[in-house]
């Protein structure tokens, strides 16, 4: 009884592996099978050949060469900026109290319920009024700060017990010293956690920049991936999948080098072992 | 700086407490601005902009006070959007949850093999919307896509799956809960971890095991991750945007466009700003009250 029951458990899991893995695999598979094999007769499992052209087609035609320049530039623009900005707030938000400051929070913790989506209309045209839509500064912008970066970074600067912080103050270290010795080493997990976070959230930000974007120069992966799909290229599933490889890439090296820091930013908690 | 602590007390120390007060607020300065900005002054203007005809590139808005709901509710496409989005929501989330519980459940039975089947069954929540939707299209073309192949071999004839009304609409959500699967499990391992592992042993004493224990103690015991888990697949459902986009654009008959498709193409399409903006309303409506009652929820829990 208990082997059958564990061997049923084995089973549920290579089933749900194979399930979440399955689409991923299908994907690399055709972007290295020979155009010609696409649409052959009956399931071909692996290819007969190794076909690496669609991986220059995508990356030329589909112009995700250039997109993806673009995506790092935007990638890493937005963190760092959200960075500058947010780490400093979730320090004041932390540990000073006082009517400004509760304010702050409470604009934080409002911030925090409204989703992007419903607020596109609005920055779409604050973005023309300001003259930057259709540049790399209209892909970053708005995302200059992040209500769930001080949230997240907050909760990790909340359990510095105060009295290191007056130890420090007594020391006559001042806000920002005091910030950059004594708060940002302890709280590195939770900044990380958040880092991983916002390069994940942006780098496959597809509304947006569907929006902010005009021109082709300025495309995005993900956008450059769907206007190549979009595009004229009849039914190059080998390109359109090695394309989708590109795109898919950098976030799952991401993910896998930084599996605990990715946990903890979209969990808000952290996984053991 | 040291300097200041030494000094009797005086005028230097009353100077330097004034500059603790301002440090901070200098500090906070960037990020409120930027949340005002980019976040506040916009959500407030997406309710004030649903009462004005709004130009695309900027301009004057012309007052129309609620006309452009009364339209936007008017229009049979946006009901069908709505309705779409109401069925897309009901089978995606419902499974999503047991789904994403039962990985989680799978993954902590998983011994030593722990970390690479987490790892796993995290993998489609990393995957990017659009690139795994052109895989998704792929699949299911017709007729020489995957799951036409597997049908062919047991004699199926192929099926259209993303250019019929009555099917593109499942294939989309069949993505959605794929992906959502993976989120709604990541909430409930960090959930369970959290559980002591005093409550297995008193649950293997007292003899409750299986569906009994999920049921009676796990369950209970893990309610704001539920919530949690709960909140996340449902915002992802309200607001599903990418995979529609890039899979079937809204089609075919308008069979697979949402909320916020419709927003997309009322808004850019038709250049309709304070028509799109009354429809994001309603959305972000709908989305504030799911909040509200995940605090009730878990205020009522919590006592």
């Amino acid at each position: 009884m208990r082997i059958l029951s564990r061997a049923a458990v084995i089973v549920a899991i290579c089933g749900a592996v194979a399930v979440s893995l399955f689409p991923f695999y299908w994907m690399v598979r055709t972007s290295v099978a020979p155009a010609d094999e696409t649409f052959s007769q009956g399931i071909s499992w692996v290819p007969t050949r190794i076909d690496l052209s669609g991986y220059g087609r995508a990356w030329t035609s589909g112009e995700l060469g250039r997109a993806m320049v673009v995506g790092l530039v935007q990638t890493l623009g937005i963190l760092a900026l959200q960075l500058v900005t947010c780490v400093p707030a979730a320090y004041v938000l932390a540990k000073v109290r006082n009517r400004a400051t509760g304010v702050a929070l409470t604009m934080v913790l409002v911030g925090l319920l409204v989703p992007s989506q419903v607020t596109l209309i609005p920055l779409f045209v604050g973005v023309n009024v300001l003259g930057i839509a259709d540049s790399i500064s209209g892909l970053i912008l708005p995302f200059c700060t992040s209500t769930f970066g001080i949230y997240l970074i907050r909760q990790q600067i909340m359990s510095i017990p105060d009295a290191l912080l007056d130890a420090a103050r007594a020391d006559g270290l001042g806000h920002v010293r005091r910030l950059t010795s004594v708060v940002i080493p302890i709280a590195a997990p939770g900044i990380a956690a958040f880092s991983v976070f916002s390069v994940f959230a942006h780098w496959n930000e597809y509304l947006w920049p569907l929006l902010a974007v005009r021109s082709a120069e300025l495309r995005t992966p993900p956008l450059a991936l769907a206007a190549f799909q979009q595009a004229d290229v009849g039914y190059d599933y080998p390109a359109l999948t090695a394309g989708a490889v590109i795109v898919t890439a950098p976030i799952v090296v991401l993910f896998l080098l930084a599996q605990r820091q990715f946990v903890h930013g979209m969990s808000g908690t952290e996984i053991t072992e | 700086m040291r300097v200041n602590v030494k000094r009797s007390p005086g005028d230097g120390t009353r100077r330097s407490m004034r500059r603790e007060g301002l440090v901070p607020m200098l500090l906070m300065a960037p990020a409120a601005a930027g949340v005002t900005l980019f976040v506040l002054i916009p959500a407030v203007l997406s309710l004030v902009a649903s009462l004005f005809r709004v130009p695309l590139t900027g301009g004057a808005w012309t007052f129309v006070g609620l006309d452009n709901f009364g339209r936007v509710l008017d229009d049979p496409a946006v009901r069908q959007a709505i309705g779409n989005t109401i069925v897309y929501s009901a089978i995606t989330i419902v499974p999503s949850l047991v789904l994403g519980l039962g990985l989680a459940l799978l993954t902590n039975a998983a011994g030593r093999g722990r970390p690479l089947v987490r790892t796993a069954l995290l993998l489609p929540m990393t995957a990017n919307l659009v690139a795994i939707s052109v895989v998704y299209a792929w699949m299911f073309s017709h007729p020489g896509g995957f799951v036409n192949q597997v049908l062919a071999v047991v004699g199926v004839a192929p099926v259209n799956w993303l250019g019929e009304p009555g099917t593109a609409l499942y294939v989309v959500a069949l993505v959605g809960v794929w992906r959502t699967a993976s989120l709604t499990m990541l909430v409930f391992v960090a959930g369970l971890a959290t559980l002591p592992a005093t409550i297995d042993e008193a649950a293997r004493a007292e003899g409750i095991r299986g569906l009994r224990k999920l049921v009676l103690i796990t369950l209970p015991m893990i309610r704001p991750t539920a919530v949690f888990a709960a909140v996340l697949a449902i915002l992802n459902s309200v607001q599903v945007f990418d995979t529609v986009s890039v899979m079937t654009g809204g089609g075919p008959l308008g069979s697979t466009e949402t909320v916020l498709t419709m927003t997309w193409r009322i808004g850019f399409g038709y250049f309709d700003l304070g028509t799109a903006s009354a429809l994001a309303f309603l959305l972000l409506v709908v989305l504030i009250a799911v909040g509200v009652l995940q605090r009730r929820t878990l205020s009522g829990w919590g006592r």
